[in-house]
């Protein structure tokens, strides 16, 4: 185990760099400049000092010199758009507002999530599975703009519970979270659902009734955990993509995350910003996939990761 | 079972150290004043400031020798209290106050301004071109690009062969090519602002061949930056806030109405601009929505009980228009029908530009058959406009060889997505296919691409729009020299540019103006544009807010605000 866990990380250097060049291909070729300010043509000259002073004239001189510094110090550059700051900075300031959020909808995504399933599950064909799955199934197609407005109109303008763009303390975190987890929710929900159905089929559960245990203690004990498995592989990409913020849900609710910099840092053609973002998100992702599969181990010690790497 | 609990429990505790990292909050006093820019500054150097959220904070912190007033936005003195004018208007001698000081007790010198003009000359930005008015100055900049190209082979040029000279400390002299009449607004312009060395140096980069001098753009972060304005910059809180303080150095301390200043950021947000608005959390909204203030203005009609007092909509500095390729051919070696210029003058005079306005843009602009905006200049006598002929519009096109549209090639009409551009494209595109007879492909792009298409001419017709920067008309006329970068359509006449040289060496204001109204008939005849309509400025201001100018070019003196709660 300890040496996969390892093998893994020795692959993420590789991947992170195969990521990198072709971010950078794609930032590097597309039209436009991040030195320009709306109606007006850049000074030329002004351009190319600019350019000069990012390593930005020949791409490879980009290549030379960030990638350099981003092994030596750590450092991503300066933001080419927002030039008084480091894309460091900007990650620093924003990534924690986006993994609090994102801690907060995960949870809730979860919890509710696993506890709706499941008793749909055991209620099966009843109205609240119905109902249960309908809503999922509405938490599914809902886009998140609609529903992060219609929280917002609903409870901050309508019926003024939340304040408005404020982001300090944890209440201020509860409309956004819940806006970001409506979507995970659904997921695990039916999740829950499908695989708590196929547990409680298996003779062991009935074993369990039959030598007298109550129901719900069958259903916590035995079969929770084995019905979770689906549930701990969806989470890891869900983990990376909501801890990394929801362009979306940060743009309604007025929230400084990283999500909005990966569309701003495209839109302004920021190079720098745009790999530094690209960057942290690749990491959280390949991380996030490695706890789980660490997870399942933990959850279930038949399975052992060197197998599954064949 | 019980370790499953694990990860519930361990994503708590991550959200519990989370919510600590950020509920670090500084006990710190209330603003006196709350409003939103448009999103965050991008840049406080004034050599590179550029857009209008930038200008307004860099006027709260920043002056020049000359400011503007704070109610007319007329050109007054600032730093210099006076200034002596030569007779030909060519030699102008600024004495600096004495009370004038940085934010760090420093007074301000005469040296301060020839630094931040030799560094804009040296290392150019988007407005260096205001500074080639001075004696010298173009030269200089040309002799110091080439000089940095092949410093083994060229000289080091000497800043002594420009116009600028320190007579004393306080003591500024500035030797013009020519009379400049509107040369005390530009000296109130950012790109005329002095900056102070010292607190730049822990930032300067030295070039060790050359010498020359760049800046890690760090230095305009609080706490290194000093400024002599009416401001100090207090904190910079990325995309969330900016606070201003009074300078207590200011020369002008006492008319500073409102001590603390707080520019709070909504990014890309409109609606939640108007909700923080609508809750009291900002006194004013600088650049409110468009389509929120249709929204409001609509209404008010609608229902006369519900007309907001608070909502103003004035004509700004600035011309929606769209914009024909002029040159022969297109990129890809067809022939361009729009290089003559019959056909960009039917198209131009096909358009009825009401419905526009009525349906899409909706806030009572006005249309605009000129290019330089009418209301924006009092003595500016205007030149005949584009009339709207439909019948001279189909002779025009017919002479052309193209009657009834027919034999014209099928050509884009370009625009950037967002906002209402492809609205407006629509109305536009079935005026011509309905009276002209003329079908073109709507082709929306990116905001990116699109700017680089237009620079590079790679369009047959285009949405563009201008903003003046400076109080003349030049700011205006000056881009469709042949000369002018900014000059998309490649539309060159002689006569245009000789007109617009004349009325730069023009000392009488009026001549001047005469000559620049005969030089954008020319212009309006040859329709290398089409204008559309003037923009509006909008903004959202509490009843109880004093000191805000409601003026075309949309600047605040953020000085002269104060908010009486």
């Amino acid at each position: 185990m300890l040496k996969t866990v390892v093998w893994r990380i020795v692959q993420f250097p590789l991947i992170l760099a195969i990521i990198y060049l072709l971010t950078f291909a794609l930032a590097w070729m597309a039209p436009g400049s991040p030195f320009e300010a709306g109606d007006r043509k850049i000074d030329p000259m002004a351009e190319k000092t600019l350019r000069e002073q990012f390593h930005a004239d020949k791409w490879y001189k980009f290549l030379g010199y960030y990638p350099y510094r981003i092994l030596r110090y750590g450092d991503l550059g300066r933001s080419m758009r927002y030039q008084g700051f480091t894309v460091n900075e900007i990650i620093g300031q924003s990534l924690p507002v986006s993994v609090a959020l994102g801690i907060f909808a995960l949870s809730v995504a979860t919890l509710a999530g696993i506890g709706v399933g499941t008793l749909a599950a055991v209620r099966r064909g009843g109205l609240f599975d119905w109902l249960s799955l309908s809503l999922a199934m509405v938490g599914i197609s809902l886009p998140s703009f609609v529903a992060a407005s219609l929280l917002l109109t609903l409870f901050s303008v309508h019926w003024p519970v939340f304040p408005i763009g404020r982001f300090e303390s944890l209440a201020d975190l509860v409309l956004p979270g819940i806006a970001l987890s409506l979507i995970p929710m659904a997921y695990i929900a039916r999740l829950t659902r499908v695989s708590m159905i196929d547990v409680l089929s298996n003779d062991y559960v009935r074993t369990a009734r039959a030598k007298g245990l109550a129901r719900w203690a069958v259903i916590w004990k035995h079969c929770l955990r084995n019905a979770f498995l689906p549930v701990l592989s969806y989470l890891g990409p869900a983990a990376a993509a909501t801890f990394t913020g929801s362009f979306v849900v940060e743009k309604v609710f007025d929230i400084p995350g990283l999500g909005q910099h990966f569309v701003n840092g495209v839109r302004n053609r920021d190079q720098t910003l745009i790999l530094g973002a690209v960057m942290v998100y690749s990491l959280f992702l390949m991380s996030f996939n490695l706890l789980v599969d660490i997870g399942y181990t933990v959850v279930d010690p038949r399975i052992e990761l060197s197998k599954d790497e064949g | 079972m019980m370790r499953l609990a694990i990860i519930p429990l361990g994503l708590l505790a991550l959200l519990a150290v989370a919510m600590g990292w950020l509920g670090r909050r500084i006990d710190e006093p209330p603003a006196d004043f709350r409003f939103i820019n448009s999103g965050d500054i991008r840049t406080l150097d004034p050599q590179s400031m550029s857009w209008n959220q930038d200008i307004r904070i860099g006027y709260a912190i920043y002056e020049g020798l000359y400011t503007l007033h704070p109610q007319t936005l007329k050109a007054i003195p600032g730093t210099a209290e006076r200034i002596d004018i030569s007779n030909d208007k060519t030699i102008y001698t600024f004495h600096i106050r004495r009370n004038a000081g940085w934010t760090d007790g420093r007074p301000v010198l005469a040296r301060d301004f020839v630094f931040a003009w030799r560094r804009m000359l040296e290392h150019p930005g988007d407005y260096t071109y205001l500074l080639d008015y001075i004696k010298g100055a173009e030269a200089y900049r040309a002799a110091y690009a080439r000089f940095l190209e092949r410093p083994a082979e060229l000289p080091r040029p000497d800043f002594a062969s420009v116009g600028i000279e320190v007579l004393d400390e306080r003591t500024l002299r500035v030797s013009l090519n020519h009379p400049v009449t509107f040369f005390p607004d530009l000296l109130a312009f950012p790109p005329y602002f002095p900056l102070h060395q010292e607190a730049m140096k822990p930032f300067e980069q030295v070039d060790p061949v050359t010498g020359h001098r760049t800046y890690d753009m760090r230095f305009m972060r609080p706490p290194h930056l000093q400024t002599n304005g009416p401001y100090r910059l207090a904190a910079w809180d990325f995309k969330r806030r900016v606070r201003l303080v009074a300078n207590e150095h200011y020369w002008d301390r006492a008319n500073v109405r409102s001590p603390i200043i707080d520019m709070i950021v909504v990014e890309d947000n409109k609606l939640g601009e108007f909700l923080r608005y609508e809750a009291g959390v900002v006194d004013w909204v600088a650049d409110l929505a468009a389509d929120i203030a249709a929204e409001l203005l609509a209404q008010g009609r609608r229902d006369p009980s519900r007309r907001r007092q608070d909502l103003h909509i004035h004509p700004a500095f600035g011309t929606y228009f769209y914009t024909f390729n002029c040159l022969p051919r297109f990129k890809d070696g067809r022939p361009n029908p729009f290089s003559d210029p019959r056909v960009r003058r039917a198209f131009a005079m096909a358009i009825d530009r009401r419905p526009i306005i009525q349906n899409v843009t909706r806030l009572d602009e006005q249309p605009a058959y000129h290019y330089v905006p009418l209301r924006s200049f009092p003595d500016y006598p205007p030149p005949r406009g584009i009339p709207q002929d439909l019948e001279e519009a189909r002779r025009l096109l017919a002479e052309a060889g193209y009657p009834g549209g027919k034999g014209f090639p099928r050509l884009k009409l370009t625009f950037n997505t967002g906002f209402n551009h492809g609205d407006v494209a629509q109305i536009i595109r079935r005026q011509w296919r309905d009276g002209l007879g003329v079908e073109l492909e709507l082709e929306g792009v990116e905001s990116g691409e699109f700017s680089q298409r237009l620079h590079n001419v790679e369009y047959a017709v285009a949405r563009a729009s201008w903003y003046g920067d400076y109080d003349d008309v030049s700011t205006f006329t000056d881009k469709y020299l042949s000369t002018s970068d900014n000059n998309d359509s490649k539309w060159a006449n002689t006569d245009y540019d000789r007109l617009c040289a004349r009325a730069a060496r023009e000392p009488d204001p009026a001549a001047r103006l005469a000559l620049l109204s005969q030089a954008e008939q020319i212009l309006l005849e040859e329709c290398p544009i089409l204008p559309i309509y003037y923009y509006v400025n909008r903004s959202l201001q509490k009843p109880y807010v004093t000191g805000i100018a409601h003026s075309p070019r949309n600047l605040v003196m953020l000085k002269a605000v104060f908010a009486q709660r």
